[in-house]
C-alpha cells in the first residue's frame, strides 16, 4: 500500500523525465549524430577536421578572446558596483539592484541596435564629440564594439550574482578582519574577495557563456567582419545549410564550455579558499 | 568621504553606461522623422504608427500567446516534477535527474536552439513533412528551457516544507485531497508563481532559441525586432520599446511601494489588497492572452502566409509628406473576404501572415530545415529553378490551364513597344522564362531587374565610378559594402574578373574567391537588408544592390540630405556586365489544395490593376521601384509620372530582356559549382580581414597573469602549509570536494532565482 | 589587583535613529581584571564593547586608554581584540590560517607563525584540528578558535561578546572554567558581555550591571548579589521577594503589616523602600511560630529543593526549601534580620517582585527578544 503510494508519487515526475529525454537528451544526440555524419547521413570525421583549418581556429580563438576579455571587463566594472551597492542603504540597494535589472526587460536586440546608432561614424557620439571639436573616433565594427557589445548585455549578470554574495557576507567578519588588524583595503582583499568567489565564479558563468556564443552582437556591432563561433552555427543553419558543420560546431563549443566550466570549477573549489 | 565620492561617481557612471543606449531608444522613438541617427523633431508620430502596424501588434499578441502558453505547461509539468524528483530516494537518480534539467539552463542558448532544430527537422524527415517547424516546435522549445527555472524555484519550497505538515493534516480529519489543496499547496503556491513569472519572462524575452525553432505564420515580438534591425529599425519599435520601458517602471515602482509597506507592519487589509492587485494583474493578462487566443483561433481566418524579400511591398507607410501608401496586403484581406464571404454566403476573415527573407539562401534554408507553412513565397529565376528541380515547389497549373487558374495571368504578355513588333518568344518572356518553362507553370513573375552600384556622390569621385573595380577601390576602405549571400557576392568577383558566372572553372573559382579574400579588408560589412540604413544615413558610400531598392534607398537619402547615386557597372569596353534576375511567386510544395486556392489567389491579386483595391500591381511598383512585367503597370501612364524620369534606369536598359536574360541571368549551378561556391562563401567568411594582434596580446597578458597569480597563491599556500600540514597529526578531513562542486552548482542556481525572482519584484 | 587603569569610558553616550542606546556611562576598567557587563538584551553592553574595540564612535564622551583618548583610533590600530557572538571565523580559511590571521598581516616569518600558532591551539586545546575548515567544528570548537585568534596577538584588553550564548549547559560551564583560567595564565584584561547573571556572578572580579542605556550598579559578584542597589539588580540578579515597605527607623522595617528587624540605616525616618528577601533565606515553619501566615499555591519540585509559592497579603511570595510542603497548606514564614536587605525606591520598583504571573514562558519571551536584538 505504501509502496504503491510512494511510487505513484514518484510517478509525478514521468511527464518531466519523458519531456526530458525527448527535448533535452534526444536533441543533444542529434547534435552528436550530425556532428559525425556527413549529408548523406554516413559516418564522417571531416566536419571536425575541417574545423582544424586555421581559419576556424581563429575564430575559435577569438570567440575565446572576444568572450575572455569581456568577462574580464564585466568583473572588474560590475565588482566595485556590486560593493558600491551593498554599502548603500536596504532600501537604495533595492532601488538600485532595480536600476541593475531594468534593462533586461528590454529586448536585447534593440538595445543592442540602439548602439550601432550611437558608435557609427556618423552616430550620436561622434556627433557629440564632433561639438566639442574632436574629430570622429572610428569605433563601429571593430573588435572594441563587439566587446563592448558583450559588456553591456551581460553586465547586469555579472553585477547580479556578484552583489547577491557581497550582501550576504556577515558584516561581523568584516569587524573581524579589522579587529584583527586588517585596515579597510585588506579587509576587501583578504575577507570580502574570497567569500565573494562563488558570486564571481557564477557571474563569470553568466557572462562567458552567452558571450561566446553570441552571434547576434558581433553581426550588428562587428559588421559581420569578426566572426565568432556564434555567427558560424548561425550561418550554417539559417543560410549555408550545412548543418554537419554547424552541429560540429555546436559540438565542439559544447566542449569548449564544459572543460572551461570544469577548470574553473575546479580551481574554485580547491583553491578559492586559499586566496588571501 | 572622499572613497564614497568616488563610488558614488563611478556607479553613476556605471549607470549612464546602462541606460545610455534606452535613452537613445527613448529620445528617437519621438523623433518626427523616420531617422534613428538625428533627432529632428519631437512628434508622437510614431506612437500612432505603432498602433497601426498590424503586423507588430500581432507578433506582440503572439509573444504574449506563446509566454503564457509555455509557462503554464512547464508550471504544470514542472510543479509535479519537482514533487516527484523530490520523493525520489535514490540519489543517484535524483542526481541524474537534475542534471538532465539543468542542461538548458547551462548550455549556450544556440545550442539549444539547433540541437532541437535537428530533433525537429529529423522527425519531420521521417514522418516525410515539410513543415515541421512552426507554432508547436517553438512551444516546445520554450517549454523545454522554461522547465528547469520552474522546477528551481518549487523545488526549495517542497523541500522546506515541513513533512508533517500533510501528516498532521490526515490527522485532523482531512482526506489526502484535502490536505494537498488546503495544507500543502498553499505551502508552495509562492514558489510556483514565481516559477512561473520566471518562465513567463523568460520566454517573453527569448530571441535566439525561437529563432531557431520556429516556422512560418508565426513571428515573436524579438524575432520581428530581429527581421528589423536586419533593414530599417522603423521608430516605432522604439515607440513599442519605450512603453514596455515605461510599463515595466511603473509596475517595479508600485511594487516597490507596497514592498516598503510590507515591511514595516503589513496588516491584513494591506496583505489582501497586495493580493488582489496581484491575482487581478494576473488575470487582465490572462485574460487578455486569452481573448487573443479564442479571438484567433475560432472565428472564421483564412490565412495566406507570405514570405517575401525585405521592403517588397507597398505596405501603407507614410511618406515624409505624411501620404500614406497602398497596404496592398490589407487590400487583399478586404478584396478577398468580401470574395469568400460572397461564394460562401457567410462571413469570412482573411489574413495575410507576411514575413520577409533577407536572401534567396536564407529563404533555402528555412525550406530545408521544414520551416514550411508558407502559401507563397518570391524566390528569384537561379533559386526557382533549383527548387522545382528539387522538388520543393508546386505547378501552379499546367501551361494550358494557367490563364483560368490565374485569372490576370495574360498581364505578363510583354507589350510591344511603338513601332515595333514582338516575337512570340519575346512577347511570352515574362510568362515563360528561362528557369520555368516547360509544361507546368511554377512561378509567376513578380518583378526584374538589374544589379547596380549604389555610391554616395558626396564623397565617391566621379572617375572612380563606371566599373566593377569601385568596390576593391582602396580610397574608399571601410566605407563599401559586400552582398551577405554566396551567389551575389562571388557574381561581383565574377563580373570583375569576366568570369562566366554559371559554369567557372576551378581556377576561376580560386581566382574569384582570392579577389574577395582581398576585398575582404576595405569592406565595412557584408549586408543584406541592412544596405538601406547604412547608405542612407551615410554610414556607408558604396554598395552593390538590386536597383529597385537602389532607387529607394535614394529617395530616402535624400530626405536626410545625403546624396546617392547609382549606375550599371561596365567593362572596359564600356558594355555592361552585371546580373538580370526576376522574382517570381511561387507555391511551395506542401501547401494544400485548399491552402493553394488562396494562394493563387493571392498570386492573382499581386497582378491586378483594379483601383477599388487600390491597383495592387501598380502600387507595389511605385513603392518598390523594381521593373514590373505586368504590362497594365509599365503602360500606365499615371505610374510613369511617378517614375519621373526613373524609367530610364528601371526600364530602358531592359528593353531586350530576352538577351538579357540569356546573357546575364544567374542559373541554377550544378551540384559541383554549387558545393564550391558555398565551399568558398564558408572559406571567405571565415577569413580573417584584419588580424589584430592587439586583442589576442592583451588576453594573453591577462590570461598569463591570472595564471601567474594562482601559480603564486597555489605556491604561497604550499610554502605556508608546509610547516603544520605534514608535522600535525590529522584529526578532520577537508570537506569532501563532491559537496562543494554540488555546493557551487546550486549557488549559480540560487543566484539565478534569485536575480529572477528579484526580477519580478 | 593592579590598580592601574587601562580602559576609561568619560559620559559616553550613543544613540541610534534617536533611540538613546547609551546614557553618559563612566566606566573604568583595570588592568589584568575580568571585568564583565551584565544585562538584558537592549541595555547597551554590546555597545559599550563596540564603542571600546572601535566599531562604534560615540556620539559624546572620551574612550581613554592607557590615558590618551582613542575616539578616532580605527579598530585595526587598536591594541584590543574581540572574540564574536557566535564567533566570525573566516569560513574561507580553515582553522590554522584563521588563528594565523593576523599575523599574517603583520608578516611575520612563517616559522614563528607556526610556533605561534601551535602554543595557541594548545593552550585551547585543540593540537591537531589546523587543517580543519572551521565550518565543519563543533560549537565549542569554533568558540575555541575564536578565542585563539583573537589572543594570538596578544592583545592588552580582550573583548567578549557573549561568547557561550549559542553553547549548550554543559559545553558552557567548562568553557567558563577555561576562559577563567586563561585569563588568569595570560593576565589580560578580559571584558565580558553577558546576559546569562550565573555567568557572571562565576566567572568576574567585577560585574557591571546595567539597563536602560545606565550602569544600576559596579560591583564584585557577592556584593551585586548581597547588596543590589535597587529592584532591577535585586531582580535581575537570581530570585529575589520585592516588597514595598516603609523603613521607620534604622534597623526597622515594615512590609506586608509587620515590623521586622533589619540590617539596614540611614533611611528617613518613614521612607518608603523596596525590601528584598532572597527565596533561599526564608525558612518554613508552623503557621502559629511564623512572622507571616500565608497558604500555599502551588509546590513546585526543583531537584534540590522545592519551589514554594505563597500568597500573603495579595502578594505572592517564592520561597526554596528543602521541606516538602502540600499545596492549599497554611503555613509560616520565618526571616532573620540579615536575610533582609533594604533599597531606595527607584525607576524599576514597582515593577518586579510579584511572582503571580511567574511562568516558564515569560522566560521565553525574552530570549525572543534576545533573537531580534542579535538580528540587527
Amino acid at each position: 500500500m505504501n509502496n504503491k503510494k510512494s511510487l505513484l508519487q514518484r510517478a509525478a515526475a514521468a511527464p518531466h523525465i519523458v519531456w526530458s529525454v525527448l527535448f533535452i537528451i534526444a536533441p543533444l544526440i542529434f547534435v552528436i549524430y550530425y556532428a559525425f555524419t556527413d549529408s548523406e547521413g554516413k559516418f564522417t570525421f571531416e566536419n571536425i577536421a575541417n574545423l582544424s583549418q586555421p581559419s576556424y581556429l581563429e575564430i575559435f580563438l577569438r570567440s575565446v578572446c572576444f568572450a575572455f576579455l569581456a568577462t574580464i571587463i564585466c568583473l572588474v566594472i560590475a565588482y566595485p558596483i556590486a560593493y558600491f551597492i551593498t554599502k548603500a542603504s536596504p532600501k537604495t540597494q533595492k532601488i538600485l539592484i532595480m536600476l541593475v535589472m531594468l534593462p533586461m526587460w528590454m529586448n536585447f536586440l534593440i538595445r543592442t541596435y540602439s548602439w550601432m546608432a550611437l558608435l557609427e561614424d556618423s552616430g550620436i557620439i561622434n556627433t557629440v564629440l564632433g561639438f566639442i571639436g574632436l574629430g570622429p573616433i572610428h569605433m563601429i565594427n571593430t573588435e572594441g564594439a563587439v566587446i563592448l557589445g558583450m559588456v553591456y548585455n551581460f553586465l547586469p549578470y555579472m553585477i547580479l550574482p556578484i552583489h547577491s554574495v557581497l550582501s550576504k557576507i556577515d558584516t561581523r567578519l568584516l569587524e573581524a578582519a579589522s579587529d584583527l588588524g586588517c585596515n579597510h583595503f585588506q579587509v576587501i582583499t583578504k575577507v570580502v574577495f574570497p567569500l565573494s568567489i562563488p558570486g564571481i565564479i557564477s557571474g563569470i558563468t553568466m557572462v562567458f557563456v552567452p558571450s561566446i556564443s553570441t552571434f547576434y552582437i558581433s553581426q550588428k556591432l562587428g559588421g559581420g567582419n569578426f566572426d565568432l563561433i556564434g555567427d558560424t552555427i548561425e550561418r550554417q543553419f539559417q543560410t549555408a545549410y550545412n548543418y554537419n558543420l554547424g552541429a560540429a560546431m555546436s559540438f565542439i563549443l559544447m566542449i569548449l564550455i564544459i572543460i572551461s566550466m570544469t577548470i574553473m570549477n575546479k580551481y574554485a573549489d580547491d583553491d578559492g579558499g586559499v586566496i588571501i | 568621504m572622499k572613497r564614497k565620492t568616488a563610488g558614488n561617481i563611478y556607479t553613476v557612471l556605471v549607470f549612464i553606461f546602462l541606460y545610455m543606449p534606452i535613452a537613445v531608444l527613448i529620445l528617437f522613438s519621438f523623433n518626427s522623422s523616420s531617422s534613428t541617427g538625428r533627432f529632428d523633431g519631437f512628434s508622437l508620430r510614431w506612437y500612432k504608427e505603432l498602433f497601426s502596424d498590424a503586423a507588430t501588434l500581432e507578433a506582440l499578441k503572439n509573444t504574449l500567446i506563446l509566454a503564457v502558453l509555455s509557462a503554464a505547461i512547464a508550471t504544470v509539468i514542472g510543479t509535479l516534477a519537482a514533487y516527484g524528483i523530490n520523493k525520489i530516494k535514490n540519489k543517484h537518480l535524483k542526481n541524474g535527474i537534475t542534471s538532465v534539467t539543468n542542461v538548458p539552463m547551462m548550455n549556450p542558448e544556440i545550442v539549444t536552439g539547433i540541437s532541437m532544430m535537428l530533433l525537429f527537422v529529423f522527425v519531420g524527415g521521417l514522418v516525410n513533412s515539410k513543415t515541421v517547424l512552426g507554432f508547436g516546435t517553438v512551444l516546445i522549445a520554450h517549454v523545454t528551457f522554461n522547465l528547469p527555472y520552474v522546477i528551481l524555484s518549487v523545488m526549495p519550497k517542497f523541500k522546506q516544507m515541513d513533512k508533517h505538515l500533510p501528516e498532521a493534516a490526515l490527522d485532523l480529519g482531512c482526506t489526502p485531497v484535502q490536505s494537498f489543496l488546503k495544507v500543502e499547496l498553499p505551502q508552495i503556491l509562492p514558489g510556483i508563481i514565481s516559477g512561473f513569472i520566471m518562465a513567463f519572462t523568460l520566454s517573453l524575452d527569448d530571441f535566439v532559441i525561437s529563432y531557431f525553432t520556429v516556422g512560418s505564420g508565426f513571428e515573436t515580438l524579438p524575432i520581428r525586432i530581429y527581421s528589423m534591425t536586419k533593414k530599417r529599425v522603423t521608430p516605432d519599435m522604439y515607440a513599442l520599446s519605450t512603453l514596455i520601458f515605461v510599463a515595466i517602471l511603473v509596475l517595479l515602482i508600485l511594487s516597490n511601494i507596497s514592498g516598503d509597506k510590507e515591511k514595516k507592519t503589513l496588516t491584513l487589509k494591506q496583505k489582501k489588497r497586495r493580493k488582489i492587485v496581484l491575482v487581478s494583474t494576473f488575470s487582465v493578462i490572462a485574460a487578455i492572452t486569452l481573448g487573443l487566443f479564442i479571438g484567433t483561433s475560432f472565428a472564421e481566418v483564412v490565412t495566406v502566409n507570405v514570405y517575401n524579400w525585405g521592403e517588397y511591398i507597398s505596405d501603407g507607410s507614410e511618406d515624409e509628406d505624411g501620404v500614406a501608401s497602398v497596404d496592398t496586403n490589407k487590400e487583399f484581406e478586404k478584396y478577398y473576404s468580401e470574395y469568400l464571404s460572397e461564394q460562401y454566403g457567410r462571413k469570412v476573415k482573411v489574413k495575410v501572415n507576411y514575413t520577409t527573407y533577407a536572401s534567396n539562401e536564407d529563404l533555402y534554408a528555412k525550406l530545408k530545415a521544414g520551416a514550411g507553412g508558407y502559401d507563397v513565397i518570391i524566390p528569384s529565376d537561379y533559386m526557382i529553378e533549383r527548387l522545382i528541380k528539387e522538388e520543393l515547389i508546386q505547378p501552379i497549373a499546367s501551361r494550358e490551364e494557367i490563364t483560368n487558374v490565374i485569372k490576370n495571368y495574360d498581364y505578363l504578355l510583354r507589350a510591344p513597344s511603338e513601332g515595333k513588333t514582338l516575337t512570340k518568344e519575346e512577347a511570352e518572356i515574362f510568362q515563360k522564362p528561362f528557369y520555368d518553362n516547360g509544361d507546368d507553370v511554377y512561378s509567376v513573375m513578380y518583378t526584374y531587374g538589374v544589379i547596380g552600384i549604389v555610391y554616395n556622390a558626396d564623397h565617391v569621385s566621379e572617375e572612380d565610378i563606371g566599373g566593377w573595380d569601385l568596390l576593391w577601390n582602396e580610397k574608399y576602405s571601410g566605407k563599401i559594402l559586400q552582398f551577405n549571400n554566396a551567389r551575389d557576392a562571388f557574381g561581383t568577383a565574377m563580373y570583375k574578373l569576366g568570369v562566366n558566372v554559371n559554369d567557372p572553372t576551378a581556377e576561376q573559382w580560386q581566382a574569384c574567391l582570392n579577389e574577395l579574400i582581398k576585398q575582404k579588408p576595405i569592406v565595412q560589412s557584408y549586408v543584406m537588408d541592412e544596405v538601406f540604413n547604412k547608405m542612407e544615413s551615410g554610414e556607408a558610400w558604396i554598395a552593390p544592390y538590386y536597383v529597385g531598392d537602389a532607387l529607394s534607398m535614394i529617395y530616402q537619402a535624400e530626405q536626410r540630405g545625403i546624396n546617392l547615386d547609382f549606375y550599371y557597372p561596365t567593362d572596359e569596353n564600356g558594355e555592361t556586365v552585371t546580373n538580370v534576375f526576376a522574382d517570381a511567386m511561387c507555391i511551395p510544395v506542401d501547401v494544400s489544395e485548399e491552402q493553394k486556392t488562396h494562394a493563387i489567389a493571392y498570386i492573382d491579386f499581386m497582378l491586378s490593376v483594379d483601383e477599388k483595391y487600390g491597383a495592387p500591381a501598380i502600387a507595389n511598383a511605385e513603392y518598390i521601384y523594381y521593373a514590373s512585367p505586368n504590362r497594365l503597370v509599365y503602360t500606365n501612364p499615371d505610374y510613369l509620372a511617378t517614375l519621373d524620369g526613373d524609367e530610364e534606369i528601371i526600364y530602358e536598359p531592359m528593353s531586350n530582356i530576352n538577351e538579357l536574360f540569356d546573357k546575364y541571368a544567374y542559373r541554377n549551378l550544378s551540384s559541383q559549382n554549387l558545393s564550391t561556391l558555398n565551399s568558398n562563401w564558408e572559406a571567405l567568411k571565415v577569413e580573417s580581414s584584419s588580424f589584430n594582434g592587439t586583442i589576442y596580446v592583451i588576453s594573453a597578458i591577462i590570461a598569463a597573469a591570472i595564471i601567474g597569480y594562482i601559480v603564486f597563491i597555489t605556491v604561497r599556500k604550499r610554502h605556508r602549509r608546509k610547516l603544520y600540514w605534514e608535522q600535525s597529526p590529522t584529526v578532520g578531513t577537508k570537506k569532501s570536494s563532491s559537496d562543494s562542486s554540488a555546493d557551487s552548482l546550486s549557488d549559480t542556481v540560487t543566484i539565478a532565482i534569485k536575480r529572477s525572482k528579484s526580477k519580478k519584484d | 589587583m593592579n590598580e592601574k587603569k587601562i580602559i576609561e569610558l568619560k559620559s559616553v553616550a550613543k544613540s541610534f535613529d534617536g533611540e538613546i542606546i547609551l546614557d553618559n556611562i563612566d566606566l573604568d576598567v583595570y588592568e589584568k581584571e575580568f571585568i564583565t557587563l551584565l544585562g538584558p538584551s537592549g541595555c547597551g553592553k554590546t555597545t559599550t564593547l563596540r564603542i571600546i574595540a572601535g566599531f562604534v564612535t560615540p556620539d559624546n564622551g572620551d574612550v581613554m586608554f592607557d590615558g590618551v583618548k582613542i575616539n578616532d583610533v580605527p579598530p585595526y590600530k587598536r591594541s584590543v581584540n574581540t572574540v564574536f557572538q557566535k564567533y566570525a571565523l573566516f569560513p574561507h580559511l580553515n582553522v590554522y590560517e584563521n588563528i594565523a590571521f593576523a599575523l599574517r598581516l603583520n608578516k611575520v616569518s612563517e616559522e614563528e607563525i607556526y610556533e605561534r600558532v601551535e602554543e595557541m591551539l594548545a593552550m585551547v586545546n585543540l593540537r591537531g584540528f589546523e587543517k580543519r575548515d572551521v565550518n565543519l567544528l563543533s560549537g565549542g570548537q569554533q568558540q575555541r578558535v575564536a578565542i585563539a585568534r583573537a589572543l594570538i596577538n596578544k592583545p592588552r584588553v580582550l573583548l567578549l561578546d557573549e561568547p557561550l550564548g549559542a553553547l549548550d549547559l554543559k559545553l558552557r560551564k567548562d568553557m567558563q572554567n577555561e576562559l577563567k583560567n586563561i585569563q588568569r595564565r595570560t593576565g589580560i584584561t578580559f571584558i565580558y558581555v553577558t546576559h546569562d547573571q550565573e555567568e557572571a556572578l562565576s566567572m568576574s572580579d567585577t560585574v557591571v550591571v546595567m539597563a536602560n542605556g545606565k550602569i544600576q550598579q559596579i560591583g564584585s559578584p557577592t556584593d551585586i548579589y548581597n547588596e543590589p542597589q535597587n529592584a532591577f539588580v535585586a531582580d535581575f540578579i537570581g530570585e529575589s521577594n520585592i516588597i514595598d515597605g516603609v523603613m521607620l527607623d534604622d534597623y526597622r522595617v515594615k512590609f506586608s503589616g509587620q515590623e521586622f528587624k533589619c540590617l539596614d540605616k540611614g533611611f528617613a525616618k518613614n521612607e518608603a523602600i523596596d525590601a528584598v528577601i532572597r527565596p533561599e533565606d526564608v525558612d518554613v515553619v508552623e503557621p502559629e511560630k511564623g512572622m507571616l501566615c500565608g497558604i500555599v499555591d502551588s509546590v513546585t519540585f526543583k531537584g534540590v529543593h522545592y519551589e514554594i509559592i505563597v500568597t500573603i497579603n495579595n502578594f505572592k511570595w517564592m520561597i526554596q526549601s528543602t521541606d516538602y510542603v502540600a499545596p492549599s497548606q497554611k503555613i509560616g514564614l520565618y526571616i532573620e534580620p540579615d536575610a533582609i536587605h533594604i533599597m531606595k525606591k527607584s525607576e524599576f520598583s514597582d515593577m518586579f517582585g510579584d511572582y503571580s504571573s511567574f511562568s516558564d514562558e515569560l522566560e521565553h519571551l525574552s530570549d525572543i527578544t534576545e533573537e531580534e536584538e542579535e538580528r540587527e
